[in-house]
């Protein structure tokens, strides 16, 4: 028997190679990796020091605990646990308040980074002169999984490293702290590896993965919410099951993202064997042989490119606002478990408990449905560079029409996501009460005029910088951070009155500015405007 | 003469690089008019600033007379395109692709379209991420040619195309032109235009070496000869109509400019002529002339291949 023959005979054949092409992986993907890494935890790094400087008395973090032991704060954050040790632990604050989303956040790096190295690869021919050479057919698998792993490895060593300031928990509580994302970004590259060999191209790769995280970040919620079971079934979950920097601290839950984790490698292997190079494992239909009459115009074939950007967007509202529903149904009988000091923390100006949940769910909702809208033009800007939208730029439209028609169909997407995540939180959340459904419809349609200046926003940056992407990402984040994070971290004025949602007032616990509608409803408008004229007069450049 | 595209000193430039140099194009209506050069030198660039897709920094550039810049959306109605590398949408089917584009111009020719489907040997029910390069060139030709325009842009279009379907892109092209259609064709295969174009513009670093028709070039260019003379001639190598001589014997070898034949001709008739070939040069050969010292540069001499 041959050597080669005897390497295919035992199985190591298939990942011959993989150390030649983990070191040409690692250097294609080293500034991808460094600003992911370097963002996430320069993030905690930075924010560390904010929280403990903030709640340095035990009184203010028992405080602070009242308001954040509501089942709606806690959907939004961690487990119940975690309030509990408030008192002692500033850690166990930070870790509360943080961990979801800095998860949230491994997790979207590790999906991306993995079907980058994998599926974008293969889908677009790159990978193939890569199987043409001495390589074995697991190899390219196998060394995007050891880059995401020691990624994940790394990425956790820093955390843990930025963690170390905190106050509470015991000695290995940062190390825990770091092990925590390490064990999602593990979960989410595995995860994603599997759905890398499910579908034969790299968006639908993506799209994949990205529900999994949705999944995990509702579960969560739910679970957390309630404490109940629900948190079991999210890899987030079982990152915050580990109760750091609590006097609970356990570390045996990432036992269960690791066993997860190793399982979807294999799965992932025994499935890239069994395929065609360049297949998936579903098959590619066949489509329309003409196409249906409908589809005649730039604008119906952006929305045709949107419709599955839409669907997406308006059933995760719809999933979200029902989520939240849910938790505000149960706020009045949380209330009631309250002390008068405690009530009287979370009065604002008066407004029942229920009234300032529906508040600041309805100010998630907003930003969430913008996100699509904001997704919807980045669309329109990936038409332009992989030179699709060359064709159509070609015919009888002018650039109103395309790439124009790209900012109705992100306001479209961005208005209705908004109008279903709003009527779930209130079809769900009201039970029954007229008077509260008609205050959360209302506070939806508020939000309106905010998204809509979001949005136009992007969709200007995209017709005057078509090449700052990051801008599109910079506005959005930032109205994330002015509304999660605004007062938390104690943000100045100004740099809270940027973002279009800081001027809505809080209704239904507040009253809004009607003035403030119309004032921002004009500046969207403004801002498209602006953002035409720049399409008119910029060159459109396809690859 | 009526020009269906006409450049007067086109300048386009990318932040320090000069795409187009004070570039003169000009096309007549109804001619088939092959642009010629190698990648890199403006060839895309000079159809997207007639497309009006990029805006030209100097100089003027006209479309049926009007700015394709400022009135893109209505002279876009009267042309059709095919990019050298045509990216179509992964969800949408061939067949959808050129229906929708048949209907931005205001609706196709179905029985046209399910003809040149067939021609062209095009699966229209595929989606666009499965087709191979040559089957997504192909969609973009199909929907070019149903077309009911008086203007075809088409830049490379046959890159990725195998041997049959270069000939059946070859007969459409000389149908579009007995329907009077213009077309401009970018290329660096020369035997398709040689086939195809009456008229050649040879573009180098942005700017047009030479226009003219193939039969002007041919005859203001060298031609080769070669000859098995009965007496020896003199003089030949110190004329200054004859290049690379080669003399073996009574057997000569050279290249002589148009304007010299008659006289060689003259000398070698003296000398006594026991068989003779004169071939005018080939395009390839004209479009290496206005190379030579680029082909020098990468260690070929232009001398070969000859």
């Amino acid at each position: 028997m041959t050597t080669a023959a005897a390497e295919i005979e035992d199985g190591l054949g298939t990942l011959a190679g993989t150390g030649k092409i983990l070191r040409f992986q690692l250097r294609r993907s080293r500034m991808f990796l460094f600003w992911w890494i370097a963002g996430i935890a320069g993030f905690t790094w930075m924010v560390v020091p904010v929280i403990a400087d903030q709640y340095t008395t035990e009184a203010e973090r028992v405080g602070f605990a009242a308001t954040m032991s509501s089942p709606a704060m806690l959907s939004m954050s961690g487990p119940v646990e975690y309030v509990h040790a408030y008192a002692e632990s500033v850690g166990a604050l930070f870790s509360h308040r943080m961990i979801l989303w800095t998860c949230a956040m491994t997790a979207v790096m590790f999906v991306l980074l993995v079907t980058r190295l994998t599926r974008a690869d293969e889908e677009t021919s790159r990978s193939e002169v890569i199987r043409s050479l001495p390589i074995g057919r697991r190899a390219d698998l196998a060394a995007a999984l050891l880059v995401s792993a020691g990624a994940a490895v790394v990425l956790g060593g820093l955390l843990a490293l930025a963690a170390t300031g905190l106050d509470g928990g015991d000695g290995t509580s940062p190390l825990l702290f770091g092990a925590v994302h390490t064990a999602v970004g593990l979960v989410f590259a595995s995860l994603t590896a599997v759905a890398a060999q499910l579908s034969e191209n790299a968006s639908t790769a993506t799209g994949y993965g990205l529900a999994a995280l949705g999944a995990s970040v509702l579960f969560a919620g739910a679970g957390n919410a309630e404490g109940n079971w629900a948190t079991w079934l999210s890899p987030i979950g079982w990152s915050q099951l580990t109760f750091v920097y609590t006097p609970e601290q356990r570390w045996w839950p990432l036992l269960v993202s690791l066993l997860v984790a190793v399982a979807a490698v294999l799965v992932a292997f025994t499935l890239v064997a069994h395929r065609d190079f360049g297949q998936g494992m579903f098959a590619a239909r066949r489509g329309r042989a003409e196409a249906k009459p409908g589809l005649k115009s730039a604008g119906a074939l952006t929305f045709r490119l949107t419709r599955g950007l839409i669907w997406t967007g308006a059933i995760t509202l719809l999933l979200l606002g029902m989520a939240y529903g849910s938790v505000l149904g149960g706020a009045d009988d949380f209330a009631d478990g309250l002390s008068q000091a405690q009530k009287e923390i979370l009065d604002r100006g008066g407004a029942t408990l229920q009234l300032s949940f529906a508040t600041t769910f309805i100010s998630i909702n907003a930003i969430v449905a913008a996100l699509f809208g904001v997704l919807v033009v980045g669309r329109g800007r990936k038409e332009e560079t992989v030179g699709r939208g060359e064709l159509i730029a070609a015919g009888p439209v002018s650039r109103l029409g395309w790439p124009g028609t790209y900012l109705p169909a992100a306001l479209f997407t961005a208005t209705v996501t908004n109008l279903l995540g709003g009527l779930g939180l209130a079809a769900v959340g009201a039970g029954g009460d007229g008077d509260l459904f008609g205050k959360i419809l209302i506070g939806t349609l508020v939000q309106l005029p905010a998204i809509w200046v979001l949005v136009a926003f992007v969709f200007a940056a995209f017709a005057w910088l078509p090449r700052a992407g990051w801008l599109r990402w910079l506005a959005w984040t930032w109205t994330l951070l002015v509304v999660y994070f605004g007062t938390l971290l104690n943000l100045p004025e100004w740099a809270m009155a940027v973002s279009p949602f800081d001027h809505l007032g809080n209704y239904p616990a507040e009253d809004f500015s009607a003035a403030a509608l119309v004032v921002l409803t004009v500046i969207a408008a403004a801002l498209a405007a602006f953002g035409y004229a720049g399409l008119r007069r910029r060159n459109l450049s396809f690859n | 003469m009526n020009a269906v595209i006409r450049t007067e000193n086109l300048v386009k430039r990318f932040g320090h690089v000069t795409a187009l140099d004070h570039l003169n194009l000009e096309v007549a209506q109804g001619e088939t008019h092959g642009f010629l050069g190698p990648n890199g030198a403006g060839k895309s660039t000079t159809i997207r600033v007639l497309l009006g897709m990029l805006r030209s920094d100097e100089g003027r550039a006209e479309l049926f007379g009007a700015d394709p810049w400022k009135d893109a959306a209505e002279l876009h109605r009267r042309l059709a395109y095919v990019p050298g590398d045509v990216a179509l949408w992964p969800g949408l089917t061939g067949g959808e692709t050129i229906d929708l584009l048949g209907r931005l111009r205001g609706g196709t020719d179905k029985g046209k379209r399910d003809e040149l489907l067939e021609r062209f040997d095009l699966d229209p029910r595929k989606k666009g991420r499965s087709y191979s390069k040559g089957n997504r060139q192909k969609v973009a030709l199909v929907a070019a040619f149903a077309a009911d325009v008086d203007l075809l842009l088409l830049d490379e279009p046959t890159s990725g195309l195998d041997p049959l379907m270069g000939a059946v892109f070859n007969e459409c092209v000389k149908e579009a032109a007995a329907q009077g259609r213009t077309v401009l064709l970018s290329s660096h295969i020369m035997s398709e235009v040689e086939a195809l174009c009456e008229r050649v513009s040879i573009i180098r670093k942005g700017v047009i070496v030479e226009t003219g028709s193939l039969a002007e070039m041919r005859h203001l260019s060298r031609s080769r000869l070669r000859a098995t003379l009965k007496n020896p001639v003199r003089g030949l190598e110190d004329h200054e109509g004859v290049h690379d001589l080669a003399a073996d014997g009574l057997d000569i070898d050279c290249t002589v400019d148009a304007s010299a034949l008659d006289d060689v001709l003259a000398q070698l008739a003296v000398a006594g002529v026991a068989g003779l070939t004169c071939e005018p040069p080939s395009l390839e050969q004209i479009f290496m002339r206005f190379y030579g010292d680029e082909l020098a540069a990468s260690g070929v001499h232009e001398g070969n291949g000859k």
